[in-house]
């Protein structure tokens, strides 16, 4: 099979890092080229690439002699622009990482395109009437964006990266529930394959961590969604009958978010323990992963398909702490800690309290975390349910462009789809061709 | 060229179009193409077999072949690089027809949205075409007034012109058509009560319907025409058709409002013979030029049965008008070297 | 009875089956039926085969005609409450073909997708027809085995066979079909090069388009085995009146396709004609018609065995008259005719 693989592949995105693993992986299975927007900071693929700077840059003609194109998305517009302009011409399998692509096509629209008119359009054909007066209050600057709130989950927004899809794999299957619901293709769920990388890992010392305390981590860009108030607070309820710990944060931030984190350490009297340590590189997060007895992934409402920390966390054979919902939900429950959303800061305390006490229960989490990592996220996995589904893709693909003729012979005539005409053929195909 | 003549059919029924393509593929391959006749069945009732039958035709192929001539909807919906339209009839019931008592589709939601979608993808499809060409002056102004496109008019041509010849010039006048009220035979028989010459009326063509009969029946009757009026009820053969214009005088051809000019007409000029039409006959007007090809009078008996006598006082007049209306035929192309030349340019 | 016979066709390509259509046609109508031929275009092209058969499913003459008989495939997707197939043959490349070098649908997830997708619809054609006849065993076997339906046998005859005579035998074997690969023409030229008897051999019939190099081919294979003399070349459509008189005057017919479904015109014009067979084993329908020492000769395709057999027809003239007679009993044996057929598929 001739693959291309569209993935940003800037080494600040976790989705290039997964896709460096698999096309490595599938490469043994199938000829495959990497796609991928020019970046500054490119990773390193023996996999044949093709490199392009504008979506129009992409030769169609060249992209129609392979058997299938994939194109990942995630929610992050300046990795994912050109990928999403070349999906628009040439349909293929999407890989979708995130529920929420909401801060995506806002900023597509009222940044790139600087249509604000499109945005309301596009929200209120997806969700009605409130989708468009949301969405008008935003442009008018009357409210903030959505997806600076838990509301995002309302308009998730991911349905239009869905449109000509071939077929649609996720990471989850609460994601693959949602994505079924909207799209009438195939669908399917394949584990995450993000591996561990090999880099060299700084000492504690080096690290700036006390020998003896108890080293709890969270990594990422510090949002509300990360929960990162009930934790702080959490912290602050435990006094001072647990073990020493030192509670570092390690990710860019908001501005006001972090001031009100800082506020609320000062108010649990935590500043000694708690450490905002802003962005780090790859070798110094990949060293403070080594070393933490403790990782706190919290999320809610669950906006990502999959989480690469947790998934990294796991295999580092980590006390993983997560929120029950989405993706997290779906890990097995001695694998990782799961908090209940409306309990947060009480369960949390009592984990932690747990997991700071007991050396044993940390390990043995740490060990099923792993366990189940090694099984079900790496790419070997991953490659081979690929391959499966990429064939069921191809299978379906005369089906699903059938159909699209036939709709758009009926639209060119004039028909609309609510005519009972329309159904009528539809039918009779279906019958005729497919039906058992 | 490898041309395709397309057309719709209805299984069994075969009528003047139909006739026409057969014709028209037939002398393709005598102009020395290679032609075939692709007729595809349509049905329009009820109206979802009409979308039905749209959809199918875009759907269909026509491999290995390098120019397609398109007669009638839907067939003309067939997809091909190379098409142009010879066209005969448009959905009438979508367009002239409706409101009307002749509209065929149903009054109701699915009935007008038919409607839009026949007017829509007309008007989008037959704008892709090569070039458009029309059997009279009424399917172009129809098609120039609902969909806003040009076409030329291309006369269809006598099918079989060799057949008819001009012996001489008797006294009778021939009308040979299936008869209706609308060709009016009626009116043909009513001014055989006043023309004064010797001259005889001869129908020939099946009635329609019962009252069709009766009425001519009736008149003939009523007014001691038997000796007047001979109508052939039963089908005559071409031979014989051809044989009677040739003894002919003049030819009648007053129908009502017709598109076109009719066969008739063609026929009576190819066996030089005049033809006497009526001033409200319609498309007639195109070859029947008063005076000098026939005469063309009021749908009056007396004025009809004037211009018969006008015809047999001056035989001259009429041979000279018969031939100055052959003349004309092939001024206006209204042949099959003009339509063999036009088609596949 | 009004009847409509449908069938597809390729404009201006002339096979097998448009004379099969055509004759049907002459045939319903010299019996007083009243018939509606309907001809739909139809390209081979895979890609463009779902919507072609939903066309025709769309298409709907179910309101007229007492019987509907298809013909080519896949006319039988219309629709018509009397529906009989006189089924001549499938689209082979996703039935027996499938899996060989002639499949024209790559074996990707998607050509797996079209070759399922056609064979349903086929299936579910096939099934609402009140009759099937096939126009040999192979291919009802066929439809046994790939679609699970029952077909009757029905031996399409030709037209007005009387049109043929037999004038006498003279000294050349006839090969009179269209010239391709898989006609063999070629392989009957091989043949007369290892004939021990002075026989010659005619070969008739237009070259199909893509068949230029196979000519030249064999025009090549003549010349190079100093042939010259003994093979005759007419590489055109042969008039009726031609066709009967070189049919009149041969020895025998050779008629060896590969791998063909029916026995073939050809074959048929031979034996009304008075005239034995030569085929070959692996010549597929003909093998149905001619029985081996009955009405004609099989042996293997190979050159020296088919040059045997020429041979002992040149010996042996009364062999091969009494064979050609055979031949005319054959025919009546296996109910090859036009009673036969308009009885079997209107009743």
């Amino acid at each position: 099979m001739k693959i291309a693989w569209f993935t940003p592949f800037s080494r600040k995105s976790a989705i290039g890092r997964c896709s460096a693993g698999i096309v490595a992986e599938l490469a043994q299975f199938a000829s495959v080229d990497l796609w991928h927007p020019e970046a500054s900071d490119e990773r390193a693929t023996s996999v044949p690439r093709v490199r392009f700077r504008r979506g129009i840059d992409a030769d169609l003609r060249q992209l129609s002699e392979y058997d299938l194109v994939v194109y990942n998305f995630g929610n992050h517009l300046p990795f994912h622009r050109e990928i999403f302009q070349v999906s628009r011409r040439m349909p293929g399998l999407v890989v979708l990482h995130d529920l929420v692509m909401h801060h995506f096509f806002a900023s597509y629209f009222l940044e790139d395109l600087k249509d604000p008119q499109a945005y309301v359009n596009a929200m209120h054909r997806l969700y009605g009437e409130r989708g468009r007066e949301t969405a008008l209050g935003i442009v008018s600057g009357k409210r903030p964006g959505a997806w600076e709130s838990d509301e995002v989950v309302e308009f998730p927004f991911f349905e239009d990266v869905l449109d000509g899809a071939l077929g649609v794999i996720t990471h989850s299957d609460y994601l693959c529930q949602r994505v079924s619901q909207v799209f009438a293709g195939p669908v399917c769920k394949i584990p995450l394959a993000y591996e561990v990388e090999a880099l060299p890992v700084l000492s504690r010392g080096e690290l700036g961590i006390q020998k003896d305390d108890i080293l709890i981590v969270t990594v990422g860009h510090l949002n509300p969604n990360k929960r990162l108030h009930s934790v702080i607070r959490a912290l602050g309820r435990l006094g001072n009958r647990v073990p020493k710990f030192a509670y570092v944060l390690l990710g860019p931030y908001d501005k006001g978010y972090h001031e009100h984190l800082v506020e609320l350490v000062h108010a649990n009297h935590l500043d000694e323990s708690v450490r905002f340590v802003g962005y780090v590189s790859d070798e110094i997060l990949h060293s403070y992963m080594r070393h933490a007895d403790i990782c706190i992934n919290l999320r809610f409402p669950a906006i990502e398909g999959a989480s690469a920390s947790a998934i990294e966390e796991m295999w580092h054979g980590k006390a993983v702490v997560v929120t029950d919902t989405g993706f997290y939900r779906e890990l097995p429950d001695g694998a990782v800690v799961k908090i209940a959303p409306d309990r947060e800061e009480e369960e949390l305390s009592a984990a932690l309290r747990t997991l700071l006490g007991d050396r044993a229960a940390r390990e043995r989490l740490g060990a099923t975390a792993r366990s189940f990592a090694e099984k079900h996220f790496h790419a070997k996995r991953y490659v081979q349910e690929f391959l499966k589904f990429a064939w069921q893709v191809r299978g379906s693909r005369p089906v699903l462009e059938f159909a699209d003729r036939m709709a758009s012979e009926l639209r060119a005539l004039g028909v609309a789809s609510s005519m009972s005409v329309a159904e009528g053929i539809a039918g009779e195909a279906y019958n005729l061709f497919f039906e058992d | 060229m490898r041309i395709a003549v397309v057309n719709n059919c209805v299984p069994f029924l075969t009528g003047g179009a139909e006739h026409l393509a057969q014709a028209l593929t037939t002398k393709l391959i005598e102009y020395g193409h290679q032609a075939i006749l692709v007729r595809i069945p349509f049905r329009w009732e009820p109206p979802a077999k009409i979308v039905e039958s749209m959809l199918a035709c875009r759907l269909m192929c026509l491999p290995n072949v390098d120019r397609m001539i398109a007669l009638k909807f839907p067939a003309y919906y067939v997809p091909h690089h190379d098409k142009i339209l010879w066209l005969l009839h448009q959905f009438r019931q979508a367009y002239d027809l409706w409101g009307t008592d002749l509209q065929g589709l149903p009054d109701s939601t699915e009935g007008q949205c038919t409607r839009d979608v026949i007017r829509q993808a007309d008007s989008r499809y037959l704008g892709e075409v090569r070039k458009i060409y029309t059997n009279s002056r009424v399917t172009s102004e129809r098609l120039k007034k609902y969909n806003g496109l040009d076409s030329e008019v291309l006369w269809p041509p006598l099918l079989e012109a060799e057949h008819f010849s001009c012996k001489s010039y008797e006294d009778f006048v021939f009308y040979p058509s299936r008869v209706n009220s609308a060709k009016r035979q009626w009116l043909a028989v009513e001014s055989m009560r006043y023309a004064h010459s010797p001259v005889k009326l001869i129908l020939a063509g099946k009635d329609e319907s019962p009252a069709d009969r009766r009425r001519i029946e009736t008149i003939i009757a009523e007014h001691g025409l038997q000796e007047r009026v001979v109508w052939y009820r039963e089908f005559i053969s071409e031979e014989l058709k051809a044989e009677l214009f040739s003894r002919a005088l003049g030819a009648l051809y007053i129908p009502y409002d017709e598109d076109s000019y009719g066969y008739v007409s063609l026929e009576s000029y190819f066996s030089r013979k005049p033809v006497i039409t009526c001033s409200d006959s319609g498309g007639t007007d195109v070859v029947v030029k008063d005076g000098i090809t026939g005469f063309t009078v009021p749908p009056e008996p007396r004025a009809i049965a004037g211009a018969i006598d006008r015809l047999y006082e001056n035989k001259q007049a009429a041979e000279s008008m018969g031939s100055s209306g052959c003349a004309l035929i092939h001024e206006l192309g209204i042949t099959w070297d003009r339509v063999i030349e036009a088609l596949t340019r | 009875m009004k009847i409509i016979v449908a069938s597809t066709t390729y404009p201006f390509v002339e096979g097998g089956s448009t004379l099969f259509v055509e004759w049907l046609t002459e045939a319903l109508k010299s019996r007083s039926h009243v018939v509606e031929t309907l001809l739909i275009p139809f390209s081979p092209d895979y890609r463009k085969m779902l919507d072609q058969m939903l066309a025709l499913r769309l298409l709907d003459v179910s309101e007229h005609g007492d019987r509907l008989i298809a013909v080519r495939p896949p006319s039988y997707l219309l629709r018509h409450p009397r529906k009989v197939l006189w089924f001549i043959h499938h689209h082979r490349t996703v039935y027996d073909l499938w899996g060989t070098k002639y499949q024209d649908i790559p074996p990707t997830p998607e050509g797996h997708t079209y070759r399922d997708a056609i064979i349903h619809a086929d299936n579910i054609a096939l099934r609402e027809a009140e009759k099937i006849f096939s126009n040999s065993k192979v291919v009802a076997c066929r439809l046994k085995r790939f679609n699970q339906v029952d077909a009757r046998v029905l031996y399409p005859p030709i037209w007005a066979p009387e049109r043929f005579r037999s004038g006498g035998s003279g000294d050349y074997m006839l090969y009179l079909s269209r010239i391709t690969d898989h006609k063999r023409q070629l392989l009957a030229v091989e043949a007369v090069r290892h004939t021990r008897t002075p026989v010659k051999l005619v070969i008739a019939g237009a070259p199909d388009p893509e068949a230029e190099p196979y000519l030249k081919q064999i025009r090549l294979r003549v010349q190079e085995c100093s042939l010259d003399e003994r093979v005759t070349i007419i590489p055109r459509w042969v008039s009726d009146h031609e066709k009967i008189d070189l049919f009149a005057g041969c020895l025998a017919a050779i008629y060896m396709p590969f791998d063909e479904d029916s026995y073939g015109y050809p074959s048929l014009e031979a034996h009304h004609s008075g005239k034995a067979v030569i085929t070959s084993t692996d010549s597929g329908g003909t093998n149905e018609l001619i029985v081996d020492g009955e009405n004609g000769l099989i042996p293997e395709p190979d050159p020296e065995a088919i040059a045997r057999a020429m041979d002992q027809l040149y010996d042996d003239r009364d062999l091969a008259r009494r064979m050609g007679a055979a031949g005319k009993e054959r025919i009546s044996q296996l109910g090859i005719s036009w009673d036969t057929a308009l009885d079997s598929l209107l009743s």
